[in-house]
């Protein structure tokens, strides 16, 4: 079975990897996955974080949902943890998605347009 | 929802929680006798009996926090739409059974759509969830449980992203091949 084979090869590669880094769970994701995230396509979001993260070799990052209902007009939303550093984006897209992984994960920069107006 | 994998993960969100440590999706097509079916079950706390009628109100909530649940009607709207049939089974302590049955070619059944990407999300939040996924397609039956997949995976944690992507590239290879198969022979049998 081909995609055996492929996930023997992909395991052999992650225990090089981890057994070469030291694991840091310091940067954690959540997505909101509620009725209201997921029928604004929260699903996707998440699983356009995945592949990107993949992308990146950002393996570690700990990715959580919540379900709770949040506020319609604002899903999807995805909040970003690092450290004691708390980001929350707002009406998020496939593309902005893959821009916030970019910028504030690997680059470290707060993506602000897109986050919460502070009150 | 544009997509019934919408509507069951959905669904896989209230089985958790209601502190679900299991849960299984059944998916049975049969386009001879013109059924797509859908079950999801779950261990979680489950309700009482009398509470089921009042799921399918919208203001209905047994959660702590002050939610609308809007999940279960709106899946009802989407089986009424077809004249589908709909019903849920609990019991307290035993966990809760959603079966959602819809006729296989009306017109305004929603898709299947990104099943495989439901799963991955799924599992990619929720790594200690027992997951089992059966997929029926006309007497065919492609099956994946987190049991096994976790003991091909050894100490690697299911929940990294690479691990993931590839899970949804593989359920999804899977099922298609499952959903395509009939079609092909019938290809080969026309030459």
């Amino acid at each position: 079975m081909k995609s055996i084979k492929e996930l023997d090869e992909l395991r052999e590669k992650i225990k090089q990897e981890m057994s070469a880094r030291e694991q840091s769970h310091e940067v954690i994701i959540t997505v909101n996955m509620g009725t209201c995230g997921i029928a604004a396509g929260a699903r996707d979001i998440v699983k356009t974080l995945l592949e990107e993260l993949k992308e990146r070799g950002l393996n570690e990052v700990a990715l959580t949902q919540t379900a709770c209902d949040g506020i319609h007009k604002y899903e999807p939303v995805l909040e970003v943890k690092k450290g004691t550093e708390k980001t929350t984006y707002v009406n998020v897209n496939p593309d902005k998605t893959r821009e916030i992984v970019r910028k504030h994960l690997v680059e470290g920069e707060v993506v602000k347009e897109w986050t919460t107006p502070a009150e | 929802m544009e997509e019934l994998s919408q509507h069951i993960l959905d669904l896989a969100y209230n089985s958790l929680e209601a502190g679900a440590t299991c849960i299984e999706i059944t998916i049975r097509e049969d386009t001879a006798a013109n059924v797509l079916e859908i079950i999801v079950r779950d261990n979680g706390r489950g309700m009482a009996r009398e509470d089921v009628p009042r799921v399918l109100d919208p203001f209905f909530t047994t959660k702590d926090r002050k939610r609308v649940g809007l999940g279960i009607p709106l899946l009802q709207e989407a089986v009424d739409r077809c004249d589908g049939f709909f019903e849920i089974e609990a019991q307290p302590l035993v966990g809760v059974t959603v079966r959602a049955l819809f006729p296989h070619n009306h017109l305004d059944r929603a898709p299947l759509g990104d099943i495989s990407g439901a799963i991955s999300v799924l599992l990619a939040g929720n790594r200690s969830l027992n997951l089992t996924y059966k997929h029926h397609y006309n007497g065919q039956t492609f099956c994946f449980e987190t049991g096994e997949f976790k003991n091909m995976l050894g100490d690697i944690p299911i929940h990294r992203p690479d691990i993931m992507v590839w899970l949804e590239k593989h359920l999804a290879r899977e099922i298609a091949n499952l959903r395509e198969a009939e079609k092909n022979e019938e290809h080969q049998r026309t030459g």
